[in-house]
This record gives structure tokens, sequence and C-alpha cells, in this order.
């Protein structure tokens, strides 16, 4: 009887797994819808790579280097509404250059580089609105 | 019966609590009267399943981009820099396939942005390949291969579809628990555009090529990270100690930053990073690094280095 019982246990916590991995999935679907073109119709090539964190309490974040000279836009979802991830680039001492929390957890945002710049982006969950779930960033730049 | 009846009973309960718990979607802490409505054990910072999908993050640029740089450079097309696609029946590891699959992206890319679409189209069939022997053959199916090809006369679109297929890669095979191989992809992309960039260089002397070579010692460091933290039973020792070798002359350049205010523009929703940055690189370090590349490309690719 026991094994039933774990058997269910663990057939539900693998499955629950399942539907992170959906989750994310569809996320990444609607993240894909901001990575289009910018305000004069030029399209955003992407840089190949998605994002993928589930998220609670922590944050997640990566280093990266954006180009001088590049334009750049950044989009993030974590569900059905625009608003429920924060993201925010800091330079390598740590000055922060952008947040979207300034701007109502703005989805996606463009930035332009003017000189090579080494960033770590964060991104984690506005907990006002969501405590926890996956969340999907992507990169796209223009050509 | 009573027993089995109390362990199905329990069994059940558990698994909507775990359902609850881990599913992403319902757990937006709101409910109709607008009140949210948090579960106290959610906003415990010492809960046991405080983690990321994905372990960590990592991020290495698009060697489109530095193919863009070149291509804007007007130097002339050079198919010679290219891996030839009959090398592809020397790769026979999954290791090897993948970076191999990152290399001929990235000379795709690099065709396509030179409007070299015959050429375009026979890597295609390299990366098809290579992509249904690592099992994401749905990124690069038939849908894609059908708008690559009814789009071969728009460089914009070509480059869009190309990306996307392989952002659609990337997502199956983290989604799959198959890191190592998205990590190897990755090197491989970027491993080609330091080899167009060191060989352009070479001919060139263009300044904005040079440093773009220089620039790239953060996303050195970020493929080792990659590849250590995925190196399962030691699959990637040899291109560890290979790229190791690469950042060791990589840490010698000099790279430093001067925070600089930031401009926005809410209206456009545009952020202007206006950082300065220094770049330290003297011509014998790209000339060492230009052949220690060539080196590890040429072990990857199965050629040998010429010069």
């Amino acid at each position: 009887m026991k094994k039933i019982f774990i058997a269910s246990i663990l057939s539900v916590f693998f499955g629950a797994f399942q539907v992170t991995a959906q989750d994310c999935d569809s996320i990444a679907r609607v993240v894909e819808t901001y990575i289009t073109n910018d305000a004069k119709g030029k399209p955003f090539v992407s840089d190949g790579q998605v994002y993928v964190a589930f998220l609670d309490n922590e944050k997640a974040e990566f280093n990266t280097t954006l180009f001088g000279g590049s334009y750049y836009r950044l989009a993030a979802s974590a569900g059905v509404k625009d608003d429920y991830v924060i993201f925010s680039i800091f330079d390598a001492e740590d000055n922060l250059l952008f947040t979207n929390r300034n701007h109502k957890n703005s989805p996606y945002w463009d930035f332009k580089i003017e000189n090579t710049v080494p960033v770590r982006i964060q991104t984690e969950l506005d907990r006002d609105k969501k405590v926890t779930g996956c969340a999907v960033l992507m990169i796209g730049f223009l050509k | 019966m009573d027993s089995l009846n109390k362990y199905l009973i329990l069994g059940a309960v558990a698994s909507i609590l775990l359902m609850s718990a881990c599913s992403g979607e319902t757990e937006d802490g709101t409910v109709d009267n607008g009140q949210k409505v948090i579960d106290p054990e959610l906003l415990d910072p010492n809960r046991s399943f405080n983690t990321n999908f994905d372990g960590k993050l990592f991020s290495v640029p698009s060697p489109v981009q530095t193919a863009l740089l070149i291509r804007s450079s007007n130097l002339a097309y050079d198919e010679s820099l290219l891996n030839s696609e009959t090398n592809i029946s020397n790769y026979a590891s999954n290791t090897s396939k993948s970076l191999n699959l990152g290399i001929y992206g990235a000379d795709l890319g690099y065709a396509t942005l030179y409007d070299q679409n015959a050429k375009a189209l026979s890597y295609i069939n390299a990366v098809e390949s290579l992509s249904n022997d690592l099992g994401i053959a749905g990124a690069f199916d038939a849908n894609f291969l059908e708008r690559f090809e009814a789009n071969s006369n728009n460089q914009d679109s070509m480059l869009v579809i190309l990306t996307e297929a392989f952002r659609k890669g990337d997502l199956f095979l983290k989604e799959s628990d198959r890191k190592n191989s998205s990590a190897l992809i990755l090197t491989g992309g970027w491993l080609e555009s330091m080899h167009f960039a060191t060989n352009l260089y070479a001919k060139s002397k263009d300044k904005r090529i040079f440093h773009r070579i220089g620039e790239q010692k953060q996303s050195l460091e970020t493929i080792l990270e990659i590849l250590k933290e995925y190196n399962v039973d030691g699959v990637n020792d040899e291109i560890l100690a290979q790229l190791g070798g690469l950042n060791e002359l990589f840490q010698t350049v000099e790279i430093s930053n001067e925070f600089v205010e930031p401009v926005t523009d809410e209206s456009k929703k545009l952020t202007t990073i206006k950082n300065k940055s220094t770049m330290i690189m003297s011509a014998e370090l790209e000339e060492s690094i230009r052949a220690k590349v060539a080196e590890i490309r040429a072990a990857i690719v199965g050629q040998s280095v010429e010069g």
C-alpha cells in the first residue's frame, strides 16, 4: 500500500515538473511576440537563446556583453499578464543601468549601446503580483 | 480495504497539495475579489523548492552579431573560412555534432548576410542533418525550410527565421534537460565567430574587429563556466582544456568600464547605455589568440591548421 502512496506522490511530482515545462513553453511563446520589430518596423534578430528560470524567492541572473553600436530589445514574461517580471541590468561595478520596475514592469524595453559594456541581467518576479512560476527572458538585436 | 482507501486518500490529498505548490500559472496569489492570498509556505525563504528551473543561467553573444560587424566593414565574402559541408560525415559523437551544429549555424548566418543563398541552402542541409541526429529536428523542420526558402530574397527575414530556429532548439534542449548540448552548440557558434573575426582582422586590420575580438573576454569566461557546469563524466574535458589555453591568453586583455548615467526616453521605451569602455590588447596577443582559435577549431571540424 505504501508503494501506491509513493507512486502517486512521485507521478504527480514529476507531472508537476512536466506542467512547469509546458508553462515555460507557453510563456516563451508570449515573449516571442515581443521580439518582433522596432518602432521603424525593422525586425529584431534573436540571439538564439531562451533564458528560463523557475522563480519564487530567488532572483535569476546571468552575465553577458552588450556590444557598442548595437540596439537590443529585452523581453520577459511569467504568465498571461504583462507585468509579472522585473528585469534589471547592472554594469560590472554593480551600477544599476536599467530596471523595468521604474516603468510599470514593462514586458519589453529597447537599449541603444554606445560602447561595449559587460553587464549582469537579473530577473525576479514582482511578488505583489505573482509569487512563484516560470519566467522567460529573451534578447534580440537589430541588424 | 480500509488501509487501501486510507493510502489512496492520503496520496490524493498530497498530490493536490503538490500540484498547487508547483504549478506556476495558478500561483499568482490573486482571488476573484482582487485580494492577494499568498500561502505563507511560499513566502518562506528557507523552503526547499527555491531553485531555478535551469540551475544557472548563461548567455553567449550571438555569432550573427560578429558576422554583422564584419559585413558592415565591407569585407569581401570569403568562402574558404567556412567549414565544408562534406566534413559532416566525420562527426560521430554528440559532443562533436553539437559543436559543429554551432559552427555550421554561424557559417549559415555568415553566408546569409552576404546573400550567398545557394551556399546558405546547402548549409541548411548540414544543420538539418545534425539537428536530426541530436533530436532537435523540430527546430529545423519542414516549416522552417519552407519559410527560409520562401524568403530567400529577403535577408532580414532569413536571419530572423534562422535565429528563431536556433532559439527553438535551445529551449527544447533546456526543457529536456540536455543543457550540455545547448552549451556546446553555443560554444561552436562562438568559436566560429572568433574564427571569422581573427582571420578577417588579419586581412583588413579593421580596428572595430580588433576591439570585438578583445571584447570576447567575458564571453569565453561564460562558455568555460557553462561547460564546467554540465561536464558530466568528463565529456567536456577536451574542449575545456583547449578553451582553457585560450582563456589564459585572454586574461592579459585589459578591459575597463566607467559608469555614465544612462538616458531613458519613456515614450519610446528606450534607454541609451552610455558607459565608457576601454579595451587594451597588443597586436602580438591578438596573433596568439588567432593561432589558438585556429588550433581549437581545426580539432573540432577535423581539418589541419594552415600556416
